[in-house]
């Protein structure tokens, strides 16, 4: 079983976990892990996509757009018609 | 660092993003189109509000698929998209609507000149994707602001192979790539606007050597002369570092154009975790044969190959050639004119670059709003070959063709432009130009033959430009001898 | 008897028969919500006015000799996950706490054509994920049948809702059981439809490929009424599958038992299945064949692997559709934070509650580069399997009769601290999402401390008709069932 580097896992998902945390985590997950490592061999199971499974496209063809005061009505924190978010150095 | 050019290769791999000229948004209703205010182009799906769902656009399939053709691709029939996850604030669903690993197109190539000769450069794939919003910056803003007009744009991402081995022609590369994307007319390819941008892979090796090092990628490409500046500045990078000694690893860097350098984003062991899957709000997207083939039927001749052919056919120079092959209005109409066969190709190409460019442009209008047609113009260009105008009347019925409606020939009589050609009205004209013009008289007469000239402009002057120059050039000669 | 007693058939043909308005019938479930909510918390959000305001307008419908569709006037719980236009729509999450829905999901969108009045908005276990409504940020919901055991969950709000009489019929989502465990422990009707023949749009995602919105009710006439106006293809939902929908409902009577071929297959009835649970099903089964259905013993083998799978696809899916929630657009933003990345992480940890972090978690981990192989690839290949299993075990039977949850409902506490205890409870249902079949849950008796066991029928791509028919014909046989004495 590999081991599972929670830390690393908390960082992808931005979360944030403290140590004690972090060991609850890892043992749960591990636990987890360890009944899916009980999956069947299904070394012969070809995932191929399925045409039959056609998607219906979508004409091009334009549609109402939101209002922005219906857009920035949930926003934590807006300003001048945007969103607002701790300053990003790109 | 003198003699590294000659010592190192130069491999270089781009990655452009287009954004597509469809009517709507990839995934939602929205209007796709640049510099409405900010978030005024957005709904909940665009936006990524909880509960919407992506349907996607049929022109991005189709618009995609012709540049696959044009980029001599396979196209794939089945293909469908997959989610690249990762947090950015421009990024609404923290997970970008990509292709992965079954892209649209693949196994392509496009064909251009760089410096007169043919080069190929591989494309690897062709694939459909959503752009992203954009981050305001100010000062006398709490943080950065995000607008989200621009998410779910569409683009297609055109992946060549590492085969391109200089800046030059790297920019070749981009710039037919431009030029194909624009003559199909699936992005309207501004560059100011955002429209084309690119990725640039960068990696150096020793000539002669095989398999190739670990190559650097470049983001914020904005130009295509900046994609040669960063190359050259890259590739000298990594050559001097090999000549330290140190190996180039692998990493992203980003650009600064204004100080001419790039800047370590990150290195391989920071390497971003996409955690690539299937979209599972999608289905298999299924383009049936009999599509591609409609479409393979209606693409145009590409501008590349247009440029080969009228440098073969009528015999252009290569600059000319491509300068007409760039509009596919122009050329369609050089090739309706030429093929009259009442002129030579050559001066209607001439015209068509020249004068009737110039006064277009003056009138602010498109040769398709113009009313000269090919017939118009090779008739023209036919009676200036025959001198039955002169080259300053053919100006003035070039420039009455575009808005008039009428004929050459009606233009011509209609303003009394016809040449004259005989000899008795004309040495008239130059017996009152010579009596007038006594200074110059005694030049010529004194050896300065250059003064002809002169004399022979006095004369259409006077002849309000009708005179046949050549005709007039000769009275004027045996009157002085 | 009281209006909020009867089925929602019983009412239609009641206010089309002018003995009672739509507006009395709705006042009636708002007081028994105002009675029994006490003990019960099913409701996050109730929507007095909303619902009193659709009631009238189907009055004034009525009075005028409009027509009117069958559900007109008879009113709807909604479960807090499905978009409500201008109605706070949270998933029992802190990180939605605040959340206002510019735009009402697809089936809200029906209902409001249908002149149903939407009472309000029901618990869940935060994001649906979860089997007994305590994983909700906002409050715990009790089972009506014993409030010191749970409801079930996901959608726990809506199962006890319509058990306690407070609503006749509710909208919920089902991604590994949610509808059916639920409606199993508080003896509701829970259809679970083929994926595809509901509109997902709005229902905010817990895992995409498995989520199905479905209906609660306490009989499966009732089942097939709401089914009937929320079933069809949308244009927003790129998976939802275009085809004919019968009127589940007009021909529901119309069901030969002898013409019923019923799978039994044997891996649903062994250990791990509580005893009671096991007879009360069997009895059930034995009845239909007592009435001429055949039944026959199937196998669906690969079943013991279809909670493995089912937890990696949908937590896969899970860490990527709850990625948005960053507080940058919308929902919960912490307080204090240093830079950009702080936000996120603060927001998130905040927002969240364990559960789900612990599945967008598993989920990130099965899809990282170096795993996704070993895991999430593996557990499609998996579900592959099981989906060809129930594909051939459907070439001799019309439908399949399982359990719907190895047991009754538990106590609350009794399974919060071991996840996979939990997820336990799931085993018989979440087979069903896998293979993007239709599940029905139909009580089937009450064990020894009085709590409904569910009996679930699972049939083909598309099949509701039969399951629902199937449903009703066996609803007759077993008769009344005892009601939940608050």
């Amino acid at each position: 079983m590999p081991g599972i580097d929670v830390k690393k896992i908390a960082r992808l998902s931005r979360l944030l976990i403290d140590n004690s945390e972090a060991e609850h985590f890892q043992r749960e997950m591990e636990n987890i892990i360890a009944m899916v490592e009980r999956l069947p061999d299904t070394s012969d199971i070809v995932l191929r996509l399925n045409p039959e499974d056609k998607m219906e496209l979508r004409a091009d063809k334009t549609g109402p757009s939101l209002k922005r005061d219906e857009l920035l009505k949930n926003a934590p924190q807006s300003e001048a018609g945007c969103f607002v978010v701790p300053k990003v150095v790109e | 660092m003198p003699g590294l050019n000659e010592k190192y290769e130069i491999i270089v791999g781009l990655e452009v993003h287009a954004e597509l000229s469809t009517e709507t948004k990839i995934y939602c209703a929205c209007k796709n189109s640049f510099g409405a205010e900010v978030n005024t182009q957005c709904c909940e799906i665009c936006t990524g509000l909880p509960g919407t769902l992506p349907t996607l656009n049929e022109k991005v399939v189709e618009y995609a698929v012709r540049m696959g053709l044009a980029a001599n691709c396979k196209i794939n029939n089945i293909t469908k998209q997959d989610r690249k996850n990762y947090f950015y604030p421009d990024l609404p669903k923290a997970y970008q609507i990509s292709q992965y690993d079954v892209p649209l197109c693949q196994n392509g190539w496009l064909d251009f000149l760089v410096d007169g000769e043919e080069r190929r450069v591989g494309i690897t794939r062709i694939h459909i994707e959503e752009d992203a919003g954009k981050l305001l910056h100010g000062e006398s803003f709490s943080g950065s602001l995000v607008d989200f007009n621009r998410c779910g744009v569409p683009l297609i991402e055109i992946v060549s192979e590492p085969d391109i081995r200089s800046s030059k022609e790297a920019k070749a590369y981009l710039e037919t790539l431009k030029q194909i994307l624009v003559y199909l007319g699936v992005s309207d390819g501004k560059m100011q606007e955002g429209s084309i941008r690119c990725d640039v892979n960068v990696s150096v090796r020793l000539k002669g050597q095989e398999g190739f090092n670990n190559r650097v990628e470049m983001k914020n490409v904005n130009t295509f002369s900046g994609a040669a500046r960063a190359i050259d500045y890259e590739a000298a990078r990594q050559s001097a570092l090999m000549e330290a000694g140190e190996t180039v690893g692998q990493e992203t860097r980003r650009w600064d154009d204004v100080k001419g350098e790039n800047i370590l984003l990150r290195s391989k062991e920071n390497a971003m975790d996409y955690r690539y899957f299937p979209e599972p709000d999608l289905k298999t997207i299924v383009v049936d044969d009999s599509f591609v083939s409609a479409l393979k039927e209606g693409l145009p001749e590409l501008p590349n190959r247009k440029t080969a052919r009228y440098m073969r056919e009528y015999g252009l120079p290569a600059y000319d050639a491509g300068l007409l092959a760039e509009s596919m209005d122009r050329a369609a109409f050089f090739e309706r004119a030429a093929a009259l066969g009442l002129c030579q190709p050559k001066n209607i190409s001439n015209w068509l670059l020249g004068d009737i460019t110039y006064f277009l442009r003056e009138k602010k209008m498109e040769l398709s709003e113009s009313a000269v047609t090919p017939e118009k113009l090779a008739d023209m260009v036919s009676r200036l070959e025959k001198g039955e105008i002169s080259g300053a009347a053919a100006k003035i019925v070039a420039e009455a063709l575009l808005d008039s409606g009428l004929s050459a020939g009606e233009i011509i009589s209609e303003k009394g432009l016809a040449q004259v050609s005989d000899r008795d009205a004309l040495e008239s004209i130059v017996d009152a130009v010579l009596a007038d013009s006594e200074k110059a008289v005694i030049q010529y007469k004194s050896g300065k033959t250059n003064v002809l000239g002169f004399l022979v402009g006095q004369c259409m002057k006077r002849s309000k430009g009708k005179g046949n120059p050549a005709v007039l050039s000769g009275i004027i000669a045996e009157r002085l001898k | 008897m009281e209006l909020y007693e009867y089925t929602a058939a019983e009412l239609s043909a009641m206010f089309r028969a002018g003995e009672c308005s739509a507006e009395e019938i709705t006042r009636s479930a708002l007081d028994r919500i105002n009675t029994a909510e006490d003990k019960i918390q099913a409701f996050l959000t109730v929507t007095e006015e909303n619902a009193l305001e659709t009631a009238k307008s189907a009055d004034k419908k009525f009075s005028a000799g409009e027509t009117l569709p069958p559900l007109a006037g008879i009113p709807i719980g909604i479960k807090d996950n499905i978009c409500t236009n201008g109605i706070l729509t949270t998933c029992a999450s802190k990180i939605l706490g605040n959340f206002i829905p510019p735009y009402d999901a697809t089936v809200i969108k029906k209902i409001k054509t249908h002149y149903m009045p939407i009472l309000g908005k029901m618990n869940l276990d935060e994001f649906a994920m979860g089997s007994s409504c305590e994983n909700s940020y906002f409050k715990k919901t009790r089972n009506p049948y014993d409030t010191e055991r749970v409801p079930g969950g996901s959608s726990g709000g809506c199962a006890a809702a319509v058990s306690a009489g407070e609503v006749p019929l509710a909208l919920g989502s089902d991604t590994g059981g949610s509808i059916r465990q639920p409606a199993s422990y508080c003896g509701n009707v829970g259809l679970k439809p083929t994926y595809g023949s509901v509109s997902r749009y709005g229902l905010v995602a817990f895992a995409s490929s498995l989520d199905q919105i479905g209906v609660f009710a306490k009989t499966a006439e009732d089942a097939a009424l709401l089914y009937s106006v929320i079933c069809g293809k949308d244009e927003k939902d790129a998976t939802s599958v275009r085809r004919e929908y019968p009127d589940f409902a007009a021909d529901i009577s119309n069901f030969d038992c002898k013409k019923l071929r019923a799978g039994v297959p044997k891996e649903y009835f062994g250990p791990g299945i509580d005893g009671e649970v096991r007879d009360s099903v069997y009895k059930a089964i034995e009845l239909l064949k007592e009435n001429g259905a055949e039944i026959r013993e199937i196998s669906l083998p690969s079943t013991d692997y279809a909670l493995s799978a089912y937890y990696i696809i949908a937590c896969a899916e899970a860490s990527s559709n709850l990625a948005r929630f960053d507080g940058v657009k919308y929902g919960y933003r912490s307080e204090k934070f240093e830079n950009l990345i702080d936000m996120y992480e603060r927001s998130r940890s905040e927002g969240f509650g364990d559960e789900v972090k612990r599945r967008i978690m598993l989920g990130a981990f099965v899809l990282s580069s170096g795993y996704i192989d070993a895991y999430y690839n593996k557990a499609k290949a998996t579900q592959a399997l099981i989906s060809r299993e129930f594909a051939s075990a459907f070439e001799q039977a019309d439908l399949i009769i399982t359990p719907t949850s190895p047991t009754t409902a538990f106590k609350l506490g009794e399974k919060t601290a071991d996840p996979l205890q939990m997820y336990a409870s799931d085993i018989c249902t979440v087979t069903v999402n896998i293979a993007g079949l239709p599940g029905l849950n139909v009580p089937c008796g009450l064990d020894g401390k009085g709590l409904p066991i569910g009996m679930q029928f699972v049939g083909p791509h598309f099949s509701e008709e039969i399951l629902l028919k199937a449903a009703h014909f066996y609803e007759s046989l077993r008769g009344e069932l005892p009601r939940a004495l608050l």
